[in-house]
């Protein structure tokens, strides 16, 4: 919110207050001040008075003016080049040497043209007032000034009332109080210890009240009206616009202007309405209707039950808090007004504000919260200001309907908690006296404890530890030293399943691979693509989505890394090896995820030595994790991923672990890979927090043989289709635990290898821990292997 | 016989001199000392001869040996050696080449200062506590003391998935989650870092962003001790010479709140563009858990207290490592993920 220095000053004593004592005072109670700006700014102005224009003969908008600048300055010659110039207009003189605006622009005598000019006439833009609080007018042209202002006034911010400070408050949601004037220059007041302004007014009613007021709504448990008859509306007083235009709220006419000015005084949205034009002697508050209703901004709007509304009974007059009806709207002809000041809920003007998209200064005010008791300061302000402002001269008595429960609002408290709490040691007197400052009654009830009633318009003040901060904001930021806590001792670190993500981040990061964070929201087009890992899940949608780009959540992390891969590759980064680690959620499942894509070449070494990633890439990262979890591949069930559309169906795999899928890898489909815009990638997507959960054996050494192995390498040429891992698995079931290892050193198909066949060279270690194998034990295992390998119609070459 | 045996000598030192490579050294050998040489015939003579002149003759031809030996040992050393440095100077590489490939990736950014705020929290005794992100609106707001209708609520918009879920607006309600769990009993000491969601996009904001949420809790928590924890991290994060102050604020789950600004790192407090010319750098909020968060989740507020901070992990990598948009952190421009690479 916008505080106007000047109008703070009416209400509190800031005599000598050094401003910047002020500002920082205010940032440190808890009234962050996040900028101050000079209404207007300018140095060397006087008001002039033009007492001739002529026509520039070198120019067809420029004008050549005589301006009377006061006994002191002189007749001065200005050129200018403002359409609305004439003869005995009072003006804005910048003179020579004037600096003026938020940019400090200088003025300096000059030629315009061939023409000597000395300074400038300004409009109030010019002078750095925002163009939101000028009429069309204002900002079309130099400021037109009223014919009684005086000639030769040098202080013409003053003059104006332009000489203000605007201070810019963060208002937190908690101190909705210090949205209101009289409450914020209470609170500056206890800061620092000045003494306080504030007038009450008391309007003598001279009528007995014509109207009934009631609600049928437990959402409006107060409701106060007055009457006021024979007022007139009119242009509102240079003060008033000046107030009103300082906190940025422009001046419309003298009883809507009233009404912004109570509501920045008081925090209490008070509402008029042209009693002429409404057909009742009755005001009832209701929520139980349907119809539609055309409000003050003369858009429709469908009330619907629930909605709290002021009527006359039957027809609706006021979207409560929120908006009036044009139906009874004051006009230039109103005369005879009843002014409304109610305590609506802020939960169903939240609700029917956000419903229909329809906000204003006086609903903001009830959603965050306002005083409820000054009703009657309120109206009585209005009557006021209308008898001073709108020569109103008949008012009604005040009626009220008001069935609220007396709430105590006592608070049980004692020093040594706000100490405890605090960590602090600050004399009970201290604290006495900075509640004494906020108005907050104490009882002492003995040496420490005691009943706290803070004033009203607190309405944040619930408890014992907001008490506290109270005390830690007025006095206790000096107070708190740091110190650490002393409680049991608590042992830090990662759990297994946090230890074991980490190393394999490391591990990843070890590999020249480079970790991405993307996001969880992703678009509906895209959310299947890949997730085979989720395959047959529901993902979440998010209601209320910023874009459809991110409007659900992922079921997989791979689409979202094709779209770095493709990023990258857009920006001249043609290989890309990266990965992410990501909670993966579906309306079903919960589970970590770890994908990786790797595109494009290896770099073995610069551009000397550079491959193409290929299917084992992927597969021998997926080998080094299982290594690092350790976790032997013979608990896991490989297949091929044939049937699916985002795979290459012979150059990938899918992962059971106890028959639940936990990876999928391999190299994308060609079809796939030309819809993303790839080549040459492969990715992987496996299920972290299942392969992490797998027990392990604990390590414990084994023994190391003292008898040397030995090794013999066999080629054979067998089938094309039959793999390595069937070789392997059939050879060790043949022979026995002599056979240490089965290695395959090459693969060769081609010439004198008959087609469907290829030819293959094993390496396989025979070894005992306990003895030598002699030859005989050797050739007897030998035998088998090759038969094993015959059973699969392998054949030795000679 | 003497004078040929003294012939023979001196034709080997010449030629053993002479020679050019070990084979041509070999054949010397073979030549002078074989059993079938000249000099070696010579031995056979020995028997003719008698006494004295036997002795000498013998002598002799040892000596001539001997010599023969010693000189096609050093030879062969010589050869050997220019052998050797003629074999390494054709052996000759670029080694201005660069090597084989063995540097790491690169961590994300994010993660790094994830790793970082949590390590130093582990050393002082914190474990961390992670929690779902689509998580319920009762853990989201209402025991965290923002209950519906609450304004607060407009503080944050959140991304609602039905009437009770939403994507977690903060990771605060891994705080609930731990005292459940805990059931009523402490000490509590938790940092839970993670994404959270909310409606919002700029340079400054963006609808996905990480938070590393605190809590402690025990019976004598104090807001001094806030500070000093607060202090202490700092110091390790932005350096031993930064300073922190706190500046009251508002936040429905903690009362008091505070805003903990650091001293400025880039000027040292003296006014510069990072820190808007007031020295100060605005990191993150805190506050004493409000009494009825504790009471809702199970905890005795009276007997209990604690305080809780709330870090915003791009905030912290962008101040410290100068990083302009936080749209960076997710474009994963290689370019600008390659950059921190350093330990």
């Amino acid at each position: 919110m916008i505080i106007s220095l000047n109008l703070l000053k009416q209400f509190v004593d800031l005599n000598d207050i050094d401003l910047s004592y002020l500002l920082h005072k205010l940032t440190f109670s808890g009234l962050e001040v996040e900028g101050v700006h000079h209404l207007a700014k300018a140095k060397g102005l006087v008001i002039g008075e033009i007492l001739s224009v002529k026509n520039h003969n070198d120019s067809d908008h420029l004008h050549i003016l005589e301006v009377d600048e006061g006994e002191k300055y002189g007749i001065k010659q200005i050129v200018c080049g403002a359409k609305n110039v004439k003869e005995h207009l009072k003006v804005i003189v910048a003179r020579d040497g004037a600096i003026i605006g938020n940019d400090d622009v200088k003025i300096t005598k000059s030629k315009i043209r061939g023409v000597e000019s000395y300074g400038m006439c300004c409009s109030l833009e010019e002078l750095g007032v925002d163009k939101s609080l000028l009429s069309e007018k204002q900002c079309s042209g130099i400021e037109e000034l009223d014919e009684n202002a005086p000639v030769g006034e040098e202080d013409v911010l003053h003059y104006l009332g332009l000489d203000d400070v605007l201070i810019e408050i963060n208002v937190l949601a908690n101190r909705s109080d210090c949205l209101a004037l009289y409450s914020f220059a209470k609170e500056v007041s206890a800061l620092l210890n000045r003494k306080l302004n504030i007038p009450y007014y008391e309007i003598k009613a001279n009528r007995k009240s014509s109207y009934k007021v009631s609600s049928k709504s437990e959402y409006c448990k107060q409701f106060s009206l007055r009457v006021v008859r024979n007022i007139k509306v009119k242009k509102s007083p240079i003060w008033l616009q000046v107030a009103l235009r300082s906190e940025g709220i422009r001046s419309i006419n003298n009883i809507v202007d009233i009404g912004n000015y109570v509501m920045l005084l008081t925090g209490r949205p008070i509402h008029m309405y042209d009693i002429n034009k409404i057909n009742s002697q009755e005001f009832v508050v209701r929520d139980d209707l349907n119809l539609p209703f055309i409000a003050l901004d003369e858009k429709e709007y469908q009330i619907q039950e629930g909605d709290l509304v002021v009527t006359d009974k039957e027809n609706p007059l006021c979207l409560a808090g929120i908006m009036g009806g044009l139906n009874c709207a004051i006009d230039d002809n109103s005369c005879d007004i009843a002014i409304e000041c109610a305590s609506f809920s802020n939960v169903k003007v939240r609700r029917t504000s956000t419903r229909l998209g329809l906000a204003s200064d006086s609903s903001s005010r009830f959603v965050k919260g306002i005083n409820p008791k000054n009703d009657k300061e309120a109206l009585e302000l209005a009557s006021y200001l209308l008898q001073e402002l709108a020569d109103a001269s008949i008012f009604e008595e005040i009626v009220t309907y008001d069935v609220r429960e007396k709430e105590d609002r006592h608070i049980a408290c004692s020093f040594s908690y706000i100490n405890h709490r605090l960590g602090t040691s600050i004399a009970k007197e201290k604290m006495e006296e900075v509640f004494k400052a906020l108005n907050i009654d104490i009882t002492l009830l003995d040496e420490d404890n005691f009943l706290a009633l803070p004033p009203e318009y607190r309405i944040d003040l619930k408890c014992d530890a907001d008490l506290s901060e109270e005390i830690f904001r007025i006095i206790g930021l000096e107070e708190i030293k740091p110190t650490l806590p002393l409680i049991p001792m608590t042992l830090g670190g990662l759990n297994p399943f946090q230890k074991k993500k980490r190393l394999i981040r490391e591990h990843l990061v070890s590999l020249n691979l480079n970790e991405v964070l993307t996001y969880t929201l992703i678009n509906e087009n895209v959310k299947d693509e890949c997730a085979l890992l989720t395959l047959d899940e529901e993902c979440y949608k998010v209601k209320n989505p910023m874009t459809i780009e991110h409007s659900v959540i992922r079921k997989s992390l791979l689409a979202s890394l094709f779209d770095v891969v493709k990023y990258n590759n857009d920006h001249q980064k043609e290989d890309v090896a990266i990965f992410e680690t990501s909670l993966i959620e579906t309306k079903t499942h919960s589970f970590e995820s770890l994908g990786i894509v790797l595109k494009g070449h290896k770099f073995e070494q610069g551009l000397l030595n550079i491959r193409e990633y290929n299917f084992y890439d992927i597969l021998g990262i997926f080998e080094s994790i299982l290594t690092m979890l350790g976790i032997n591949k013979n608990r896991l069930k490989f297949q091929s991923l044939e049937d699916n559309i985002y795979f290459h169906p012979f150059r990938s795999l899918k992962v059971y672990l106890n028959n639940k899928l936990v990876g999928v890898m391999g190299e994308l489909h060609p079809t796939y890979m030309k819809k993303k815009d790839l080549k040459n990638t492969y990715a992987l997507e496996i299920d972290l927090s299942s392969l992490c959960e797998v027990k392990s054996a604990s390590l414990k050494m084994e023994s190391i043989s003292k008898y040397p192995f030995v090794t013999r390498d066999y080629a054979f040429v067998i089938k094309k289709e039959v793999n390595f891992a069937l070789i392997e698995k059939t050879i060790k079931k043949y022979t026995s635990s002599l056979i240490k290892n089965v290695e395959i050193f090459d693969v060769y198909e081609g010439e004198h290898v008959a087609n469907s066949y290829k030819s293959i060279a094993l390496r396989l270690t025979y070894g005992s821990n306990d003895h030598t194998l002699v030859e005989k034990e050797i050739s007897e295992i030998e035998n088998k292997a090759i038969s094993a390998l015959s059973s699969l119609g392998g054949e030795l070459r000679k | 016989m003497i004078d040929k045996i003294k012939e023979i000598a001196r034709d080997a030192e010449k030629k053993i001199a002479n020679a050019e490579n070990i084979e041509e050294l070999n054949k010397l050998q073979l030549l002078y000392l074989s059993k079938k040489s000249t000099l070696m015939s010579f031995m056979s003579e020995m028997k003719n001869l008698v006494g004295e002149e036997r002795a000498k003759f013998g002598q002799l031809i040892n000596s001539v040996k001997q010599d023969i030996t010693k000189r096609i040992e050093e030879k062969k050393k010589i050869l050997e050696a220019k052998a050797l440095e003629e074999k390494l100077k054709k052996e000759v590489i670029d080694i201005s080449l660069p090597g084989y490939n063995y540097q790491k990736g690169t961590k994300h950014l994010f993660q790094r200062v994830v790793d970082e705020v949590s390590d130093i929290f582990i050393g002082m005794g914190y474990q961390i506590a992670e929690g779902k992100e689509v998580e319920e609106d009762h853990f989201n707001f209402e025991l965290l003391n923002v209950p519906k209708d609450h304004p607060a609520r407009d503080m944050q918009d959140s991304f609602f998935i039905d009437e009770t879920k939403l994507l977690r607006s903060q990771t605060s309600p891994v705080q609930a989650h731990v005292m459940l769990e805990k059931n009523g009993k402490g000490p509590i000491k938790i940092i839970s870092p993670g994404k959270v969601y909310r409606r919002d996009d700029d340079a400054t904001h963006s609808h996905q962003f990480g938070q590393i949420e605190g809590l402690v809790i025990d019976e004598h928590v104090s807001m001094s001790d806030l500070l000093g924890t607060l202090e202490l991290f700092v110091k390790k994060m932005f350096g031993e010479k930064r300073e922190i102050r706190m500046r009251p604020s508002y936040f429905p789950f903690t009362e008091p709140s505070v805003e903990v600004d650091i001293s400025c790192f880039e000027c040292g407090g003296k006014g510069c563009p990072l820190c808007k010319h007031t020295g100060w750098i605005e990191i993150l909020g805190a506050g004493m858990v409000h009494p009825n968060v504790l009471k809702m989740c199970g905890f005795d507020e009276k007997k209990y207290q604690g305080f809780a901070f709330g870090i915003g992990i791009e905030r912290v990598a962008m101040l410290r490592y100068g990083v302009d948009d936080i749209r960076r952190f997710y474009t994963n421009d290689m370019r600008f993920n390659e950059q921190f690479h350093k330990e």
